[in-house]
């Protein structure tokens, strides 16, 4: 028998959630995210918002947006049209990420499970951090919380230290 | 071992393909004497005797009949259905050395083929609750959904409207084309009056059904109702039953706090049907079209799930996930599951339990769906697929299985339901610690997946029980409708 870290009750070996408590059982509960020290991350600057507030917006529908997780070499296309949520599975929690770094090594590397997202508007592409644990760094500034950028291409993305490269096709 | 997986030995020994040694032996030794070619009985050549024989030197030897029963299974597979599955495991590789363990089947049943743009009638009844308590919004409501109805069927669909109170009536029946202003008028006279006899709606309504046979065509009866009835609740259900196994689905909605969730939900659960929890009466048209829109997709009707198990492996729990969630009742390893739709893709989750087994292979279940394609048809559509794992004497650590993600996301939904249900029947068993507490826990989890709304019902529940040592009917309705339909997948984030 297992016993359920949350809760205390009994279950059979194989079971994946206790029911009284609901907890996910293989890991007891949710993968927490570890803050990784100040000195292993890049040094954040003032990120200048608004900058780039004057470039053109236009014509470049129908873009597609590739990442390469830079650990894995794994290559993930962007679904277009929708937001796309990237950060790590937690079964427990009902937390399904669209892009799932787990397997990149997402744990060790901090990203949280709602680490950050990146969706299109009228032909461009955006990243958001959703209040991570470690940030999310665009070619090395940190981003604040909830404040979109805009993605170009050969941009380089770091979650916690999970590093992905952007490329756009227009 | 020779055999010829193309014949089936159970058959020529008359057992089941899960039949014990001892079983298979005694089978064998009453046909071996019947028809031994010395025996006075004997009639039929020796060719049968042969087979009898051939059948036996396989299934009696283990090696021999585990070989058999996989390309038995291999050979299962290649047939071609309208319909397709794909049957996921949480594990395939188990322990040897568990006295019981557990682990899950996910199985996802969709169509196979497109069928053209035609539309297959409905034979339908609409059942509506015309009791006192129906009077001003509820029964108004219930008349404009009903009008709408009309107009959204098509003049081929044939609809029965009953209504009913202490009595039940047959407003009017017949094919849409012809009686569309008729059945408009009749309905706008309904007035609400008397008591709720609930067996009499459902018996009138579903006498309703099959008027015209012959002709490929979806059953299926709406019940709207508001009240308790009493004392015909097991009639109820027998009603259900025998509408099951006519292919006639049963939807139940039911408007407000009084009516008895667990008879509406058993209901529709024995006949393949869904119930509905209409928290305000504005509710009942959104409802009522999406209904009938999704009767009007229908690909498959009189879905049939069969699960086998071979000895010391039994289903523990069963539940349907998509499109809605819904607990699964199991007589005799079968279940109905209904319609299938087009675009709606039927999902069931199996907990299973298996006692301890010797290491190496070992065929442990079979599941089997049968079904009628209308648009082609087809009848008793037949898919059949062996469950097997693998024993092992070495155990794998539970953080290094790799679950799919469809198995975690049917089982985070069902796990939440299942937290509910124990809340209410701690109550009924009067234990109101456990049962604040565990109305708590599902609180928690609720935030935990950004459902805000539905995680304050739940305390708010939890604090009127402490007060009151009894819950709400509003409350304990919203919590139980309302984790029944979470969409996990995307919602956690919303």
């Amino acid at each position: 028998m297992i016993e359920c870290p949350c809760c205390g009750r009994k279950h059979r070996p194989g079971t994946l959630f206790c029911t009284e408590c609901g907890v996910y059982l293989p890991t007891g509960g949710p993968l927490g995210t570890e803050p990784i020290p100040e000195r292993d991350l890049p040094a954040a600057r003032a990120h200048a918002w608004g900058a780039d507030a004057d470039r053109e917006t236009a014509e470049q529908l129908n873009a597609v947006l590739r990442i390469k997780v830079l650990s894995s070499d794994r290559q993930i296309q962007l679904p277009s049209g929708e937001d796309v949520r990237v950060g790590r599975l937690d079964a427990a929690h009902g937390i399904f990420p669209d892009i799932d770094l787990t397997p990149d090594g997402g744990l060790e590397g901090g990203v949280s499970r709602r680490h950050c997202k990146i969706y299109e508007e009228d032909g461009d592409y955006f990243v958001e951090d959703l209040g991570s644990a470690n940030g999310t760094f665009l070619d090395g500034e940190r981003l604040t919380p909830y404040l979109p950028h805009v993605l170009e291409d050969g941009d380089k993305l770091q979650l916690g230290r999970v590093e992905l490269e952007v490329a756009i096709q227009r | 071992m020779v055999f010829d997986a193309e014949k089936d030995y159970y058959a020529i020994l008359g057992v089941s393909s899960f039949a014990t040694p001892q079983e298979i032996k005694r089978a064998y030794h009453k046909l071996a004497r019947r028809y031994h070619p010395d025996s006075r009985e004997a009639q039929t050549p020796t060719r049968l005797f042969h087979q009898i024989q051939e059948a036996y030197s396989v299934l009696s030897d283990p090696a021999g009949r585990n070989a058999y029963d996989r390309q038995r299974d291999e050979l299962g597979r290649g047939d071609e259905t309208a319909m397709a599955w794909q049957v996921l495991l949480s594990r395939k590789t188990l322990y040897s050395k568990h006295e019981e363990q557990v682990f899950y089947a996910l199985l996802e049943i969709g169509p196979a083929v497109a069928l053209g743009d035609e539309r297959i009638p409905l034979d339908l009844s609409v059942v509506i609750d015309r009791s006192t308590s129906m009077k001003g919004a509820r029964i108004e409501n219930v008349k404009e959904a009903a009008r709408q109805i009309v107009d959204q069927l098509h003049d081929e669909d044939k609809l029965a409207l009953v209504t009913f109170n202490d009595r039940a009536e047959v407003v009017m029946s017949g094919r849409v084309g012809s009686t569309r202003a008729q059945a408009k008028a009749k309905i706008t006279a309904l007035r609400s009056e008397g008591g709720t006899e609930l067996l009499q709606g459902i018996r009138f309504g579903l006498a309703e059904i099959g008027a015209y046979p012959g002709q490929d065509v979806v059953n299926h009866l709406i019940l709207l109702t508001d009240g308790r009835t009493y004392g015909d609740d097991r009639a109820c259900l027998a009603a259900a039953d025998r509408a099951g196994k006519r292919g006639i689905g049963i939807s139940t909605m039911g408007i407000g706090e009084d009516w008895n969730d667990d008879l509406l939900d058993e209901i529709a659960s024995r006949s393949g049907g869904t119930s509905a929890y209409i928290a305000s009466p504005s509710q009942v048209r959104t409802l009522l079209e999406k209904r009938i829109r999704s009767l009007g997709s229908v690909f498959a009707t009189g879905l049939n799930l069969t699960v086998r198990s071979a000895a010391g492996v039994r289903v523990e729990s069963a539940f349907q996930t998509s499109p809605s969630l819904e607990r699964l009742h199991l007589s005799d390893g079968m279940t109905r599951l209904g319609a299938l739709e087009i675009d709606a893709p039927r999902k069931v989750l199996l907990e299973i339990v298996v006692e301890r087994r010797s290491p190496g292979e070992h065929r442990l279940l079979q599941v089997e769906l049968t079904a009628d394609v209308p648009g082609l048809d087809l009848k008793s559509e037949r898919l059949k697929r062996d469950i097997w794992c693998t024993f092992t004497e070495e155990e794998v650590s539970p953080r290094e299985v790799k679950v799919p993600p469809a198995i975690l996301n049917a089982l985070s939904r069902t796990t939440l339901y299942r937290m509910q249900e124990q809340a209410w029947s701690a109550l009924e068993e009067g234990q109101v610690d456990r049962a604040t507490s565990q109305l708590e826990m599902v609180a928690t989890r609720l935030l935990d997946l950004g459902e805000e709304r539905l995680a304050r019902a739940a305390l708010l529940e939890a604090e009127h029980i402490t007060k009151r040592g009894n819950p709400t009917a509003e409350g304990r309705k919203r919590i139980k409708y309302g984790t029944r339909s979470l969409d996990t997948g995307r919602k956690a984030y919303d």
